[in-house]
């Protein structure tokens, strides 16, 4: 039998040795495989500086996806070999962050199957099925991001638009609530996060007319506890004429006010889906999230107004749901060009280089927007990461070109920071499309975008991934993939960046450069985000290669873990 | 007269006998399934090219479709006047019952190029977005296995926009020309179920 504790002690050694100069706020010696205990607040809370676990579907409640183990870094990445590869029995879209407890890792696949695996051996502990109702409505592909772990249990959100929490330990259902009518188009893709007693989520639905939200439950009883609707009940706003970089987004303001007096505010059916979870301050007892589309999609004729608080950052506080702060990227959005990509808290500089506590978000026009965490404001917004060409060109009947299509920029694929560069890194999509607009009337529960966005054929798609200085705005670095990326990143104190691609590719970059240091082909395209955690001693990267439906990469059903070879 | 004109008589015939009801008095499920086999097939394979393969097909789009064409957001000659006989309930019965059937084996090949042809057209268009992999999940149609004339008559009807009942179809499918519809249809026709 090894000697385990020696040979944390040694790793955690040549750790500090090899480690480049990166903070590494607290990495505690390694824990054993298996012992189970439950996650607790104080766990949740200190996530960032924990080196063992990776307890948030961003790695933090700040969502920096910045882990701080530095085991594996620039001086030996080129040893990473895959460790286990667990096949899950589901061959479809994978965009799962793998969590990680004590050892014990929790995935969940498309059509809202969940396993617990040994993050040492990728053997399964359990396999969960969620009992699937009749009526399943949803965009886009029957994805889900993962789950949200507290206490002993774990919480997914379904496809039916249930919230369903599950014994940690064995899988088994503990309780499960309905959110929304699943028949009007909402649907669960993204991950939960738990805040002490609440379960946070928001929803899917903003190609099907709904009306978005983002609730709290009782995560001992799935008792709704507050619910904030995205869209309030007067969503006209200040008729704002230009979006969040000063561009003319040429409404016709007289049309819209005379639109409003006849069919009145259609806040019932404006949409405003919230893919991704919310960051959470909980010193000042606030969480920020974006808010997704206006429904119809690409047809503002329907929807008069700023369509508040679609395309937008809104701050709400964490205890009752109320509203705070918000700030509009695009008023009365007819490009699909929204917010998806969830927030980061971290310090910026201000405008006068002042450090402020700051909110990062890669938007889908392909700005890295930075504002002031108090007020919701911005601060700056980062030189353009894609192409962008005739913004703010209308949709016409015929279709009309404009860039970014309406992938972006950066899709719902979450950033990762390194604090100590501040420089924030955005996976980008450069897909040529056209924007067609057709009215039609609103379909109850079915898709309803209004149009259509068609991908140009004979133009060249590529994507990027980009490092942004946050605290100027300027691409630090910036390395073409050959096809769009869609996914997630994670930056770690080991100086790297690691990303995956349609094509099967994963791989590591130097963080300070963008330089390539390691790739593994993985078989199926890598389109969710990674995550790492330690164990007995030894680092690990792990992802899941399971293609996109979006995009359609080539589907598989791997979950691959790497570790540096002996 | 075709075999299929003479079906298609004796069934609007017996449509036309009785007006719209909010519930079909009578309803025996048997008997509503024998009639729907009259079209759609005794073993689930439909008598003409262009009917669709029902039997296997998601629940929650069974019973869409006949609400639909109950309510006048899809037309169709024979389908119309059916649906319009039944309640919501009665529409469930029967789409439970087709959608617990076993999807129907029916022999179709794709062509040298098609496979190439429609990948690129699902591409251009996200259609793996909503339709997957082409086994269908509740409000979204099986296509895999499905008629090809049956799937190439619903593309044409929806860029023609002769079927409304589902509007960002017609926008996706008003992009692509004969030749791609055609292509999609035999390749979708020719997947293998799973």
């Amino acid at each position: 039998m090894r000697d385990w504790s020696r040979l944390a002690a040694s790793c955690l050694a040549a750790l500090v040795a090899s480690a480049p100069a990166h903070a590494q706020d607290e990495t505690s010696a390694s824990t054993l495989y298996g012992d189970l205990q439950s996650v607790t607040q104080s766990m949740l809370s200190r996530a960032a500086g924990d080196g063992n676990n990776f307890l948030h579907t961003n790695g933090n409640y700040a969502q920096t996806r910045y882990y701080p183990a530095s085991q594996i870094n620039t001086g030996n990445v080129r040893n990473l070999r895959p460790a286990w590869i667990f096949q899950t029995d589901i061959v479809d879209s994978m965009e799962t962050s793998p969590i990680v407890v004590n050892g014990v890792m929790y995935i969940t696949t498309a059509f809202n199957e969940v396993y617990a695996i040994d993050a040492r051996t990728g053997a399964q502990i359990w396999h969960h099925k969620h009992s699937m109702g009749p009526v399943t409505t949803y965009c886009c592909g029957p994805n889900n991001r993962g789950v949200a772990v507290a206490g002993d249990k774990v919480f997914m959100g379904t496809l039916d638009a249930k919230l369903v929490a599950l014994d940690a330990k064995t899988g088994k259902q503990l309780w499960e609530t309905q959110i929304a009518d699943a028949e009007l188009g909402y649907s669960e893709t993204m991950a939960p996060s738990v805040v002490e007693n609440m379960v946070l989520i928001g929803t899917n639905g903003g190609e099907y007319g709904i009306r978005g939200f983002v609730k709290a439950f009782d995560t001992e009883t799935g008792e709704l506890i507050w619910t904030f609707n995205t869209v309030p009940e007067d969503s006209v706003g200040v008729w704002a004429t230009h979006d969040a970089t000063g561009r003319d987004m040429h409404r016709d303001i007289d049309a819209e006010k005379a639109s409003l007096e006849s069919m009145g505010d259609p806040y019932e059916t404006l949409g405003g889906g919230v893919w991704q979870n919310p960051a959470v301050d909980l010193a000042e007892r606030r969480i920020y999230f974006v808010v997704g589309n206006p429904s119809p999609d690409l047809d503002g004729s329907l929807r008069p107004g700023d369509n508040l608080y679609t395309d937008s950052l809104v701050s709400v506080n964490l205890d009752t749901g109320e509203y705070v702060c918000h700030f509009q990227y695009i008023a009365h959005d007819v490009w699909d060009l929204d917010a998806v990509s969830p927030p980061i808290i971290t310090t910026v500089k201000d405008d006068a280089g002042n450090d402020v506590k700051g909110i990062l978000h890669g938007g889908k026009t392909g700005h890295v927007y930075v504002h002031k965490a108090d007020d919701c404001s911005l601060i700056r917004y980062s030189e353009a990461m894609v192409p962008q060409e005739d913004m703010w060109t209308l949709p016409t009947a015929e279709g009309a070109r404009m860039l970014p299509g309406a992938n972006g920029g950066v899709e719902w694929s979450p950033m990762a920071i390194d604090p100590s560069l501040h420089l924030t890194y955005a996976i980008n999509l450069h897909q040529p499309m056209t924007y067609t607009v057709r009215s039609t009337p609103y379909p109850e529960g079915k898709i309803w975008l209004g149009g259509s966005f068609d991908v140009i054929p004979d133009e060249a798609q590529w994507g990027n991934i980009t490092a942004v200085d946050y605290n100027t705005g300027d691409i630090a670095w910036q390395v073409r993939t050959a096809e769009p990326m869609i996914g997630g990143v994670l930056a770690t104190a080991g100086g790297l960046v690691f990303t995956g691609e349609g094509n099967g590719l994963f791989k590591a970059y130097d963080s300070s450069n963008g330089g390539e240091l390691w790739r593994f082909q993985a078989g199926a395209g890598v389109n969710a985000p990674p995550s790492s955690y330690t164990v007995e001693g030894q680092q690990y990267i792990v992802v899941a290669a399971g293609g996109n439906s979006q995009l359609n990469y080539k589907r598989g059903n791997n979950i691959i873990a790497f570790t540096l070879a002996d | 007269m075709t075999l299929r004109s003479a079906r298609l008589l004796v069934l609007l015939a017996a449509t036309a006998l009785a007006p719209p009801a909010s519930a079909k008095d009578g309803f025996v499920l048997d008997d509503e399934v024998a009639i729907c086999a009259g079209c759609h097939g005794e073993d689930g394979v439909p008598v003409d090219p262009e009917y669709p393969a029902i039997w296997g097909q998601q629940y929650f789009y069974i019973y869409t479709q006949l609400r639909d064409y109950a309510a006048g957001r899809r037309e169709n000659e024979i389908m119309t006047g059916v649906a319009a006989e039944y309640d919501k309930d009665q529409a469930k019965q029967l789409a439970e019952h087709f959608a617990a059937q076993t999807w129907p084996a029916i022999p179709s090949q794709a062509q040298d190029g098609d496979e190439a042809l429609a990948n690129t057209a699902f591409t251009a268009a996200q259609c793996s977005a909503c339709h997957g992999k082409w086994q269908g999940d509740s409000r979204i149609p099986r296509l895999a296995g499905q008629q090809a004339g049956y799937l190439s008559k619903t593309m044409h009807d929806f860029k023609t926009e002769v079927r409304m009942n589902a509007p960002d179809m017609s926008n996706i499918m008003k992009q692509y020309d004969e030749p791609t519809i055609e292509a999609m249809a035999r390749y979708l026709s020719s997947l293998v179920l799973h």
